[in-house]
């Protein structure tokens, strides 16, 4: 077509450019600075950069960043790949099911955090009894750093199962079914199908989740917050919780901004991973 | 020849894994429920039936919307203004821009670069944005304000707009614009009066989808308002720091912050795979 159509792309183009380049630019350079109850004071260089390397939080909160990473991206998407290969058939209710399934989803993740301190409540909590009708003792969820990280994984993998699963299951029920019936007069196992037919087709929907997650899981902050404040101690700070905490509490701006390129970088670098694979679902 | 239907082994794991997830997704939001109903002396106990093991009670509900009432008003109203203004701009910029990438070819900026550049926003961690955020609202003056927030939520759901839009536009037939335009319509007109009806269904839904993510944001709300324009992310935190323990009113705000995106969520269903995947799977 020959008319100009600028008009309509470029209203959207310059609102990113303006809320979140400019700011992006702004804080790269915060992150260079001194700067002293909030405002710039001098120039640091890579300062702030160097100082995260010796800094043993740092290293703490990115050490459960990447475990939470690795737990809640592995868990989501296994069971969400099971339950959709579970439910990948024709049956009633299945509609239902789905949409009851998006809730989830939909749910402030700052108040799940928060229902989650009702339900992993150590003393009477609902799961606590529970596990005590069963015949185990007593877990001390919110107390402990161990179960504390347990427990914000287990929120997360509740809320984003279903992402997994959803998708998936989308992404299945877009295979032909022709193929199957071809695998099945070929008497080939179950198991089979799966690996030599089902896994290939699915797997650039199943790389998009992997991505989609592995991008979300980096942001994790609202359950931590709500669930556990970070602790006990700051075990179940993560990265975002950290540069919230040293950038908008103590005021520590550059360095926060430091941090926060640091993860911004982790992140871009996920996904520039996986979106090189991936890329012609987007076009 | 068909198979004879018979309820094998499979069918009943699947039953099994049907009842266990149903509880699973149910459970929490049937804690938060019941708890809302019951009286302190209750909370505290593994009871499960209300008029069977507990008596319930509307005295929570009651505190809520009378001596408690306005700060809930407060926080209800200004989540709905935020989520409406920002989802109605991030759709009006979304279409827009959509609307452009499906109907030209841009050639100084390829079509696909600017998708690419919209996407990109997808793997922008807040964290990596809310320093600077911080910075430049409050050097406007517009810390605390509604506005904060409506700008915030809308940078961060347009891209999800323009990208959707962009796939609705593109698998609307062309031939309705173009008779339009032969008629001596003008682009802006064939858009507004042709397209975007066309596409209302869709546009509905991106609406909600943005509604309920600028609903659900918790980091922006927590750095940029403290007092007057707070959102309910921010009062069910402030809840549990003052209340505690006190589960019987820290769930039935818990419920007043979950429901609305959740059942909106619910009317969402067919656009929700490519909501969530920024179009990259359609289900």
């Amino acid at each position: 077509m020959k008319e100009r159509g600028s008009f309509f792309v470029v209203p959207g183009i310059v609102w990113v450019l303006l809320f979140t380049i400019f700011p992006l630019v702004y804080s790269f350079r915060v992150s260079l600075s001194r700067v002293a109850y909030g405002r710039i004071t001098g120039f640091a260089g890579l300062a702030n950069y160097a100082r995260m390397f010796q800094d043993y939080r740092f290293w703490g909160v990115l050490g459960f960043t990447l475990i939470f990473v690795i737990f809640s991206v592995a868990i989501t998407v296994s069971l969400g790949l099971l339950l959709a290969l579970v439910f990948n058939r024709k049956m009633r209710g299945l509609r239902f099911f789905r949409a009851l399934m998006t809730t989830p989803l939909f749910t402030a993740p700052v108040a799940l955090g928060y229902l989650g301190v009702m339900m992993f409540y150590e003393e009477n909590g609902p799961i606590n009894i529970l596990l005590q009708t069963l015949g185990f003792s007593k877990v001390p969820w919110l107390s402990d750093i161990f179960w504390a990280r347990t427990a914000v994984i287990m929120v997360d993998v509740w809320q984003w199962t279903p992402f997994a699963f959803i998708i998936l299951l989308a992404g299945l029920q877009s295979l032909p079914d022709e193929v199957y019936e071809a695998a099945v007069l070929d008497t080939s196992s179950g198991w089979d199908i799966f690996r030599y037919i089902t896994f290939p087709m699915i797997s650039p929907v199943l790389g998009t989740v992997i991505m989609l997650r592995l991008v979300d899981a980096f942001k994790v902050f609202d359950i931590p917050f709500a669930l556990t404040n970070g602790g006990p101690g700051t075990a179940t700070r993560t990265l975002t919780f950290y540069v919230y905490t040293q950038g908008l509490r103590n005021f520590d701006l550059g360095y926060a901004s430091a941090m926060a390129y640091f993860l911004m970088f982790m992140s871009l670098a996920v996904g520039i991973f996986f979106f090189r694979r991936y890329r012609s679902l987007y076009e | 020849m068909k198979k004879k239907k018979k309820l094998g082994i499979v069918d009943v794991l699947v039953w099994i894994v049907i009842v266990i997830t149903f509880i699973w997704v149910v459970t929490p939001f049937y804690w938060a429920v019941i708890t809302s109903f019951k009286k302190p002396i209750d909370v505290f106990r593994l009871s499960v039936v209300p008029w069977l093991q507990f008596k319930p009670t509307l005295d929570n509900w009651y505190m809520e919307f009378t001596q408690r009432g306005p700060e809930i008003m407060k926080g209800i109203t200004n989540s709905i203004v935020i989520s409406v203004s920002a989802a109605l701009l991030a759709i009006a910029l979304g279409s827009l821009a959509g609307y452009g990438l499906a109907r030209f070819r841009f050639r100084k900026w390829k079509n696909q670069d600017m998708a690419l550049w919209f996407l990109s926003q997808r793997f922008l961690p807040p964290a990596a944005t809310v320093i600077p955020f911080f910075l430049i609202i409050k050097s406007l003056g517009l810390l605390d304000t509604r506005l904060a927030l409506v700008l915030v939520n809308t940078t961060f759901t347009m891209p999800f707009a323009v990208l959707i839009m962009r796939d609705m536009f593109k698998e609307l037939p062309v031939e309705l614009e173009e008779a339009a335009l032969v008629d001596g319509c003008s682009r802006w007109t064939a858009f507004l009066r042709v397209a975007l009806p066309l596409a209302a269904p869709a546009l509905v839904s991106t609406a909600i989808i943005c509604f309920a993510f600028t609903w659900n944001e918790f980091l922006f709300a927590l750095v940029l308002t403290y007092r007057q324009a707070i959102p309910m992310t921010i009062v069910i935190a402030g809840t549990e720091h003052t209340q505690g323990v006190q589960f019987w009113y820290v769930s039935t705000r818990l419920l007043l912050a979950i429901l609305p995106p959740a059942i909106l969520a619910l009317m969402v269903q067919k656009y929700i795979v490519r909501g969530l995947t920024m179009g990259a799977v359609k289900g």
